[in-house]
């Protein structure tokens, strides 16, 4: 027990046009291991399996316990958050790689900064900016809070842009996590005000119109969000806006 | 002192790029291979199996048949605008959303995707098995517009090569499921589903669909290859059908068959 070991394998990349190179590496199993420890451990000590001192990994990370979204990367071939990644439940070697779908920055951190562009394309918050006090906003009703509630807790993590089939760069797909932003911020009092823009928007190139339905963002999420219910919400109120639209001429 | 920066600077240079909010006309374009879909390919393909049923009833009835749904007015008409440019385009369309996805069944082998991957080789299977099907039984050899008559016996030419026939019947399986999962993808996508229990209650509706037509289609297979209707003669004279609901008239099909033959 006192000798036990783990064995990763981590995808490295100096810089986004270096070559990718696999570097394996042994650590002593501790108790509640996670991906991202096992990789402070190597941070620690970055040296190889086979003895060759090395570089500490770069990656993403910040909270710990699945919340802030950073550490998205692909685990034994799945894209999943490391941190909640347990080392007890991997099968091992634990093959490590970036996203596929983002543009890399070194080993397994990636540029993720187009879910932040999409999002701003559909006005994904709640204009409350002024110059002045604007008061208290409109009630919210339980009812609505409860479908709300769920969308909220995207993390922003592109765990469901990176399985999704249709979410790469032909396409131009925007993913399911701004769809379902969408679905929260048209169901907000105020947030409402920008619902027929934000519905156009994702009429648009790349909108919502390019899901084929696969479902794996929803497998996918790591907060469980009802991404297949919001795609198909959405779809069917860019679809009357669009009418609308066309008869109003 | 100035950031390098602007944070609202657009960042995303490479990889997949942001959402053309509002641009270009993809959406119609999407939408319109999407309805195709169900109206008007998928209510064809209904009519089509319906039709196909006639042949259990024998030769006559199926020459009939033909003969009624080619006596429909401006039928040339409606047979291109709702038939064949219809597949044309939902089929030429759905290759190029195949081209653009980037199917990861590998990494991912999960139920929706799998359905996924399935609608698109199905659809293969369509486009294939439908531009054979269209030019061997519609445009070439005896035509059937005119000649009603000789509908059942250029199917059962055709199914007596073994390899045709096993072509016929992955195309029907492959059709059907085609559909019916289409129809499930459509409720989904054009928001009538939007709750989990209601697509999962739905599916059950499709596969029950799906089966059914499926079934449908392979019976009818069978009236031309089994033995009832063996060697029917090339051309069925049809008016021993119209006769069949006059009593007076009824003089037995197969007298008139034999008299023909
Ligand atoms: C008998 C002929 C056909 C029928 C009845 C049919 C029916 C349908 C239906 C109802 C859908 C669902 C629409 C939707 O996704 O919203 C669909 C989707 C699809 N069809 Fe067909 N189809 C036929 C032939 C074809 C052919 C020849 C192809 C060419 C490869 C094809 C490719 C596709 C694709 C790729 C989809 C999925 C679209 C997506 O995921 O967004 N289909 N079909
Ligand atoms: S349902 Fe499938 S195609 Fe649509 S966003 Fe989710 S993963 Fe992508
Ligand atoms: S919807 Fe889920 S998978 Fe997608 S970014 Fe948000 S938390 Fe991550
Ligand atoms: S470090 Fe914050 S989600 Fe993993």
């Amino acid at each position: 027990m006192a000798n036990k070991t783990i064995a990763l394998e981590i995808k490295r990349q100096s810089s986004p046009d270096a070559p990718a190179v696999w570097e394996k590496f042994e650590l002593p199993w501790r108790p509640g291991m996670n991906v991202i420890s096992a990789m402070m451990e190597i941070a620690a000590n970055p040296v190889t399996a086979d003895g060759q001192p090395t570089t500490p990994i770069t990656y993403d990370s910040n909270c710990l316990e699945e919340i802030c979204g950073s550490c998205a990367m692909r685990i034994n071939g799945k894209a999943r958050m490391a941190c909640s990644a347990l080392i007890d439940n991997l099968e091992q070697p634990i093959r490590i790689e970036p996203l596929s779908k983002f543009p890399l920055v070194r080993d397994l951190q990636v540029d993720r900064s187009v879910l932040f562009e999409n999002l701003k394309r559909v006005k994904a918050w709640v204009p409350i900016d002024g110059t002045y006090d604007l008061g208290s906003g409109p009630r919210i009703f339980p009812q609505v809070q409860e479908v709300n509630y769920p969308l909220s807790n995207c993390i922003s993590c592109t765990c469901c842009m990176e399985v999704c089939p249709q979410f790469n760069e032909d396409t131009g797909f925007v993913g399911a996590a701004t769809i379902a932003q969408v679905k929260l911020f048209n169901n907000n009092p105020t947030g409402k005000v920008f619902k027929e823009e934000r519905l156009r928007a994702l009429a648009g190139d790349g909108g919502v119109q390019e899901c084929g339905y696969a479902q794996n963002c929803v497998e996918a999420c790591p907060k469980q969000i009802p991404l297949t219910n919001a795609i198909s919400d959405v779809s069917r109120d860019v679809l009357i806006q669009k009418a609308k639209d066309f008869l109003r001429g | 002192m100035a950031t390098a920066q602007h944070p609202s600077t657009p960042s995303v240079r490479t990889g997949v790029q942001p959402l053309r909010a509002g641009q270009g006309t993809s959406f119609l374009w999407r939408k319109l291979h999407s309805l195709l879909g169900i109206i008007p390919i998928g209510a064809f393909l209904i009519e089509h199996l319906l039709s196909n049923y006639e042949a259990l009833k024998g030769p006559a009835a199926y020459g009939a048949q033909v003969r009624f749904l080619n006596s429909l007015p401006l039928v040339r008409v409606l047979e291109w605008v709702f038939i064949f440019l219809p597949i044309l385009y939902h089929g030429l369309y759905g290759l190029y959303i195949w081209m653009r996805g980037k199917s990861n069944l590998v990494y991912y082998p999960w139920a929706g995707n799998w359905m996924y991957t399935a609608q698109r080789y199905t659809g293969l299977i369509a486009i294939l098995y439908i531009g054979q099907h269209v030019l061997r039984q519609r445009f070439m050899g005896i035509s059937l517009p005119e000649n009603p008559g000789a509908a059942f016996a250029k199917v059962q030419h055709e199914l007596a090569n073994p390899w045709m026939l096993a072509v016929y019947i992955i195309a029907m399986i492959a059709i059907c499921w085609h559909f019916a999962y289409g129809i499930w993808l459509f409720a989904a996508k054009w928001g009538i589903t939007p709750g989990a229990a209601a697509r999962k209650r739905f599916g059950y509706v499709c596969a029950a669909l799906g089966f059914a037509l499926a079934v449908m289609g392979l019976v009818s297979i069978w009236a031309f290859v089994g033995p009832k209707y063996k060697n029917t003669p090339d051309i069925v004279p049809l008016a021993a059908v119209a006769v069949t609901a006059s009593p007076v008239l009824s003089a037995p099909p197969a007298a008139v068959i034999s008299a023909a033959v």
